[in-house]
């Protein structure tokens, strides 16, 4: 136990390191930020006293050692569009996301597995058809105009939610529902073949016939044996939450959270908060990786940690 | 069922009663804005979200009317020239700051040397770069004195926003801010809103809307949908398309003016024909009805708004005659040949459309045009690049000042980031002008560079962009040239 979590540890630094000094490299490759940040019409003296101010001058090779010196102390330093900790920033916004993405993965997992099931125990039924159909449509629709298709009806037609911001719970509602609509859509579509393969199985067959409660079937044994895949997508649901769709949904609901704020840092060259934030997703990415192989010991207690 | 319906009439009810008791009276007023600032030092950045609220807590030492003509403000007069370098600044007596502190003579000394100072660093110092220092002579009277002479001086005090001396060295003064304003500032929520109220003890004429909150949303569907559910009373930078859907909309000429900058050193864009050529194939107010639904005033042969100082009212457009066009790219030689047009996409209002729309005209005048659109980035490095000048960029200038010093040093003047040509004579008109205090003298310098450029045809004028802003029903606001959001001059129906 103690070997695996020592190897999945290395492996996870690895993997961030990696990441890191990709986006290290990159920034300074494809932009100027002094560039973006002062007037277009300001003179070429004064770019580059800002550019001295803000150590963008000095050689590339020294700006890495330092760089990676502060990283050891997770200081990436001050971001250039706010002037404070870029570190600060993604701490204040890191939370916004991780409740919206609990929000609506959880509402995801709520309504699929039960759906799911349903659907599978009479395969090509009606309730089936409905939800294929419905799972079909969810992933075709792209989630930007999905929100916004959500802000026109709830909230400007019907008022009966705000179009955007946050505060309160009625505030989270509807970025939550189109960040989790498309997990939804897919979790659905799984749990529905998994459970059809598992309830086709002998051992459920067996049970049925020894009498036992359909209930205790269904949701114990099947489940559990369909749990795997199933967690498996979760987990990589989440990740794609963190780090891909909270771009699109925090963008259209004003939510101030990670992804509005990594959009925003980009537009403005920001690479010391772009770095932060990048590294912060990876490392989300590894400690969900991390928790999950956890997990599937936890449903399959014969899998072995390696 | 009917426990369902009920509870979904109740939820519908809340709703009206919710909104419409929002309604009912004016106590506070929620602005969305594009952007959210960044600090609240009023000094330091560049910042278009930062500028829109502290526009109402601090108060500058010149200010324009909505019409964009410079009026004194915390100055008692209009500065006076007491030397060529040396401007002459009377405060207006017994203005203090939210926190008391008085609002004199050392307060402006101290914010101008606070801006000024390199170690500072600030984004506006583009502004401010020709002041030297500033010395105070008296309680409330001051000297400016400028590296040489200025005449801009004047614009530039209206951008200066001033600070108490003492507060402002708080280490917590970015996020509370303190000045002279009509608005003081209450609470910023990060990632939420800014709650500021109304200045009870304004030295100037009250303001009449009690409490603002500003909210910000980058998306402007998502700003439209809050406009549009009652939640907003005034939105910034509505799309053309969209003000049929909302309540009531404002429309004022901005200070913005895509151009296309032409090379007149090299290349196919050497010959004055060829430029010349450029202009006449552009239907100019084609674009503006057809890009920006009306919203846009064709360009009339210069970088400059009828508001800015330098205007020349007798230089109009370039008429649209496309036959006229063609019969000169013929002359020139230049039929089929290629032009390299460079742009960007996303960056301004409908960018990208302007650039393809006058490629498509220029194709009919009988060239092939190489559109190459550029990452905002990489087309920066095209539009500074002092060593090869591509044939024509497309740039949008945006001049806060109103004056012409700004637009024609950047993009008109020999040896300007943004210039493409090398011709002295306009170089040492815009040189003149730079350091002539006499304002008639000054005027009439700026008259001839104008003229100069409209007759060798340096650029393809295109638009003076209008700034649109979306409204609520109940609010009453006429709009500014400068695009200053000031709450003071905003009130309730």
């Amino acid at each position: 136990m103690g070997r695996f979590i020592y190897r999945r540890l290395v492996h996870g630094l690895v993997v961030i390191l990696g990441v890191t000094v990709i986006v290290f490299v990159v920034t300074r490759m494809v932009g100027d930020p002094v560039q973006v940040m002062l007037p277009l019409e300001s003179t070429p003296e004064q770019r580059a006293a800002f550019e001295q101010k803000l150590g963008l001058d000095r050689p590339i090779p020294i700006q890495f050692v330092e760089f990676m010196g502060n990283l050891v102390r997770l200081d990436f330093g001050e971001s250039l569009w706010q002037k404070r900790p870029a570190m600060d920033i993604v701490f204040e916004k890191l939370p916004m996301t991780i409740l919206l993405t609990a929000v609506g993965i959880g509402f995801a997992c709520v309504m699929a597995i039960p759906l799911g099931i349903i659907a599978a125990l009479r395969p090509g039924g009606v309730v089936d058809r409905v939800t294929v159909f419905g799972s079909l449509l969810g992933l075709s629709v792209p989630q930007f105009w999905l929100g916004l298709l959500f802000i026109v009806v709830f909230a400007v037609q019907f008022k009966i939610l705000p179009t955007s911001g946050t505060g309160t719970p009625a505030h989270i509602l509807l970025p939550a529902l189109t960040m989790g609509l498309p997990t939804l859509a897919r979790l659905v579509m799984l749990v529905r073949s998994s459970m059809i393969d598992e309830l086709n199985r002998q051992y459920v067959k067996t049970s049925f016939a020894k009498g036992l409660p359909f209930v205790r079937v269904v949701g114990l044994h099947a489940l559990r044996n369909a749990g795997l895949p199933i967690m498996t997508l979760v987990g990589w649901e989440v990740i794609r939450s963190l780090a891909g769709y909270s771009v699109v949904v925090e963008t259209v609901f004003a939510w101030p959270g990670i992804g509005l704020t990594a959009i925003q840092a980009i537009e403005r060259e920001d690479l010391i908060l772009i770095q932060a934030i990048v590294f912060t997703a990876a490392v989300c990415v590894v400690l969900i990786n991390i928790a999950m192989d956890f997990l599937y010991k936890l449903i399959d207690p014969r899998l072995k940690l390696a | 069922m009917n426990k369902w319906r009920g509870l979904f009439l109740a939820a519908v009810w809340l709703g009206i009663f919710l909104t419409g008791s929002a309604w009912a009276a004016c106590e506070k007023v929620t602005i969305a804005l594009g952007s959210e600032p960044t600090t609240l030092d009023p000094q330091i950045r560049e910042d278009g979200g930062e500028r829109a609220v502290n526009d109402n807590i601090y108060d500058t030492v010149l200010t324009r009317t909505p019409e964009g003509n410079l009026i004194p403000h915390l100055a008692a007069q209009m500065p006076e020239l007491v030397s060529p370098d040396t401007w002459e600044v009377t405060l207006r007596p017994g203005i203090f700051f939210h926190n008391g502190e008085p609002m004199d003579a050392d307060a402006v000394v101290y914010s101008i040397h606070r801006v000024i100072d390199p170690d500072f660093n600030s984004e506006q110092i583009s502004f401010f770069s020709t002041i030297k220092e500033a010395r105070a002579t008296g309680e409330l009277t001051l000297h400016v004195i400028t590296n040489g002479p200025d005449p801009i001086l004047p614009s530039r005090l209206y951008w200066l926003k001033v600070v108490p001396p003492v507060h402002s060295k708080d280490p917590k003064f970015a996020e509370k801010p303190v000045g002279t304003g009509p608005y003081r500032f209450v609470t910023w929520q990060r990632g939420q809103y800014i709650d500021l109220e109304r200045n009870e003890d304004y030295w100037g004429t009250a303001p009449r809307i009690p409490s603002v909150r500003y909210r910000f949303i980058e998306e402007p569907g998502t700003r439209l949908a809050g406009l549009m559910a009652g939640e907003f009373d005034l939105i910034t930078n509505l799309l053309p398309e969209f003000t049929s859907h909302v309540p009531r909309s404002v429309n004022v000429l901005g200070l913005e003016h895509p151009i296309i900058i032409l090379n007149a050193d090299s290349g196919i864009t050497k010959d004055l024909q060829v430029r010349k050529a450029l202009n006449y194939a552009v239907n100019k107010m084609a674009l503006a009805n057809g890009l920006f639904e009306g919203y846009a005033q064709v360009a009339q042969g210069q970088l400059l708004s009828p508001s800015f100082f330098g205007y020349n009212d007798e230089v109009k457009a370039y008429p649209y005659d496309p036959d006229r066009a063609k019969k000169m790219i013929e002359e020139a030689g230049a039929k089929g040949q290629t032009i390299e047009l460079i742009g960007t996409s996303g960056r301004w209002l409908k960018d990208r459309d302007m650039v393809e729309a006058v490629a498509g005209y220029w194709e009919q005048a009988g060239l092939k045009v190489d559109v190459r659109i550029f990452e905002f980035n990489e087309y920066l490095n095209r539009l500074f690049d002092r060593k090869t000048r591509a044939d024509a960029i497309f740039v949008v200038s945006s001049n806060e000042l109103l004056d012409a010093d700004k637009s024609f040093s950047a993009y008109y003047k020999a040896g300007g980031v943004g210039a493409s040509n090398t011709d002295q004579t306009l170089a040492s008109l815009i040189d003149a002008a730079r350091s002539e205090t006499d304002e008639q003298k000054r005027q009439r310098l700026y008259h001839q560079a104008v003229q100069r450029a409209y007759d060798q045809a340096y650029f393809v004028w295109l638009l003076n962009i209008e700034d649109i802003y979306g409204m609520s029903q109940r609010l009453e606001w006429p709009g500014r040239v400068d695009a200053r959001l000031l709450i003071q001059e905003m009130a309730c129906r």
